[in-house]
């Protein structure tokens, strides 16, 4: 219990007591007065909705294409050549680079003038990307979604290996008695085999896409016209730009539900799942 | 057979590619850091330089206040470091083997402050820095990091101390050791590699950490690199080659600690992941 007390102590100072802060900024008056009008001006602000929106998009595709290469990559990695720590190591460097340094390197790559992406869309006969990824509309949201998956596949790599090592060698033996093929022991026997893993890590990857401000506020600041602006940097924006305090307190009470919805509903379909076989 | 061979050979191509899409990004940093001005901004850009120079990193070093921002960082992320250790070794260690009332629920309330996001928690945080006048100095970072890698570092610790046979702190319990001898003098030692990781991951959190350090330390004294690198970018010139030269001295040390202690951390990360 003693060993314990400093850590709590900690959790109760700084994480409890900010979020039962949050709660109080969000239902009382700069005065100190109970008021309700800034959740009731949530349901009003039409850019906080257009934010769930494209927060929805941004972190679905990142999380959806982070999972997909990265399980391809883990999958790819699992035989035991000489290569797979080297490769290992090397795919992990994205992942441990910081953040903002990943955000400015792509931006630089998507210059339109001298970037070298720019060039090699021009080259592919996207003439669009001359006028810079990051300023079309169009293009701005699947240019960010990139350098999300960039940094972050490695990850689902890494564990979708060890997960695969959990695999009981017998099964693949019984498969390749049946003559079985490859893709065949990917569905029928890695896929399956991996799902705790893979629900752990979309809970993981879904928790960390709404939290990963850095480099949308670092290559576009939300912009161009709000098209990039997330949930969580509508929420600072309006803290720390706006310093509207207890509407950002309202809004980050919003962002929590979401996430905990999402949990909620996660959780949900994964034990659901586990009932059945 | 054959069948067999090419399905290798394609899986070595796409491993190949996947290193190029993970390393491309890297290598034209380093690339652009050593062009002279002139070539950055050529069109077509050129991928190998026709001349290299060191001119960009001279400019951080003499002409910038990175050097500065590289004090300022190493300062919290060590002084973060030693303050998570200081609260996540006996706190894992109580987790893992007392028992004691509310143990279950003090558990799954660190786990849940680690899928706390950022952003739900940064308004509150700055109010409660500014009453205790911490904004703008050291310890108000610290004190904020740990709110991030507290919960991690319990987590990962924990699993290692499990890893731990409980026969061997019996025996020196029999011998008159206390929870606490214990702890320092038999747990402590056989799980350096855990710590050693935990300490990296914490380091490398701090050192990388961008928006706590935007909205807490704005002043150039105790600002951190993640924000002193953008003083490079103003809204119309950008200085890309000195950009890329400061990126890759911030990388650098983070991406070498990291490989040093790479196989301990990923035991660690997998093995709470797979089994919890």
């Amino acid at each position: 219990m003693l060993f314990t007390l400093p850590v709590s102590l900690f959790l109760l100072a700084f994480i409890a007591f900010p979020l039962f802060t949050n709660l109080r900024l969000s239902l009382t008056t700069p005065g100190g007065a109970l008021t309700g009008r800034y959740f009731a001006a949530l349901f009003k602000d039409r850019s906080l909705w257009a934010s769930v929106l494209t927060t929805v998009i941004y972190v679905g595709g990142s999380v959806a294409l982070q999972l997909v290469l990265g399980t391809a990559v883990g999958i790819a990695l699992d035989r035991p050549t000489r290569l797979r720590g080297v490769v290992r190591s090397i795919i992990l460097v994205p992942w441990v680079v910081p953040g903002i340094v990943a955000a400015l390197t792509w931006a630089w790559m998507y210059h339109g003038d001298f970037g070298i992406l720019s060039r090699l869309l021009i080259d592919l006969g996207v003439a669009d990307a001359r006028q810079g990824l990051l300023t079309r509309p169009a293009t701005v949201l699947p240019a960010l979604i990139a350098v999300n998956v960039w940094k972050m596949f490695a990850f689902v790599a890494v564990m979708v290996l060890a997960g695969l090592q959990g695999i009981d060698p017998s099964l693949y033996e019984a498969a390749r008695v049946d003559g079985s093929s490859f893709w065949h022991e990917v569905r029928w026997i890695m896929l399956p085999g991996l799902r705790g893993v893979l629900v752990s890590i979309l809970l993981l990857l879904t928790i960390w896409g709404f939290n990963s401000i850095t480099i949308i506020y670092a290559m576009t600041q939300g912009g161009p016209a709000d098209l990039t602006m997330i949930l969580p940097l509508h929420v600072y924006r309006m803290g720390f730009s706006f310093f509207n305090f207890n509407a950002a307190a309202a809004e980050s009470i919003l962002l929590f539900a979401i996430l905990a919805a999402l949990i909620a509903v996660y959780l949900r379909l994964f034990s659901h799942r586990e009932q059945e076989t | 057979m054959k069948r067999r061979r090419a399905g290798t050979v394609g899986l070595g191509v796409f491993l190949v590619l996947v290193c190029a899409f993970a390393l491309f990004p890297f290598a034209w940093m380093l690339v652009t850091s050593v062009k002279p001005q002139a070539e950055i901004m050529s069109i077509p850009p050129r991928l190998v330089p026709a001349r290299v120079t060191l001119g960009h990193y001279a400019d951080v070093f003499l002409k910038s206040r990175m050097p500065r921002y590289f004090l300022n960082s190493t300062v919290v992320a060590a002084g973060s470091t030693l303050a998570a250790l200081a609260f996540a070794v006996p706190g894992s260690y109580g987790f893992a083997r007392l028992r004691f009332r509310g143990r279950a629920f003090l558990q799954s309330a660190v786990l849940s402050s680690q899928m706390l996001p950022t952003a739900a928690i940064i308004v509150p945080l700055f109010i409660i820095l500014k009453t205790l006048h911490l904004l703008n100095t050291f310890l108000g970072l610290v004190l904020a990091y740990l709110v991030i890698t507290l919960p991690l570092s319990v987590w990962m610790l924990a699993s290692y101390f499990r890893t731990i046979p409980v026969d061997v702190e019996e025996a020196a319990q029999l011998d008159g050791c206390s929870r606490l001898g214990v702890l320092l003098r038999v747990a402590l030692p056989l799980s350096l590699p855990g710590i050693t990781a935990t300490a990296v991951y914490c380091f490398v959190v701090t050192w990388n950490e961008f928006l706590f350090a935007l909205s807490f330390a704005t002043n150039g004294r105790v600002m951190t690199l993640p924000i002193g690198l953008m003083e490079f970018t103003q809204e119309f010139t950008v200085d890309w080659g000195a950009l890329m030269a400061g990126s890759i001295l911030m990388t650098v040390p983070i991406v070498i600690l990291f490989f040093a202690i790479q196989r301990a951390f990923i035991s660690g990360l997998t093995s709470g992941a797979t089994k919890g």
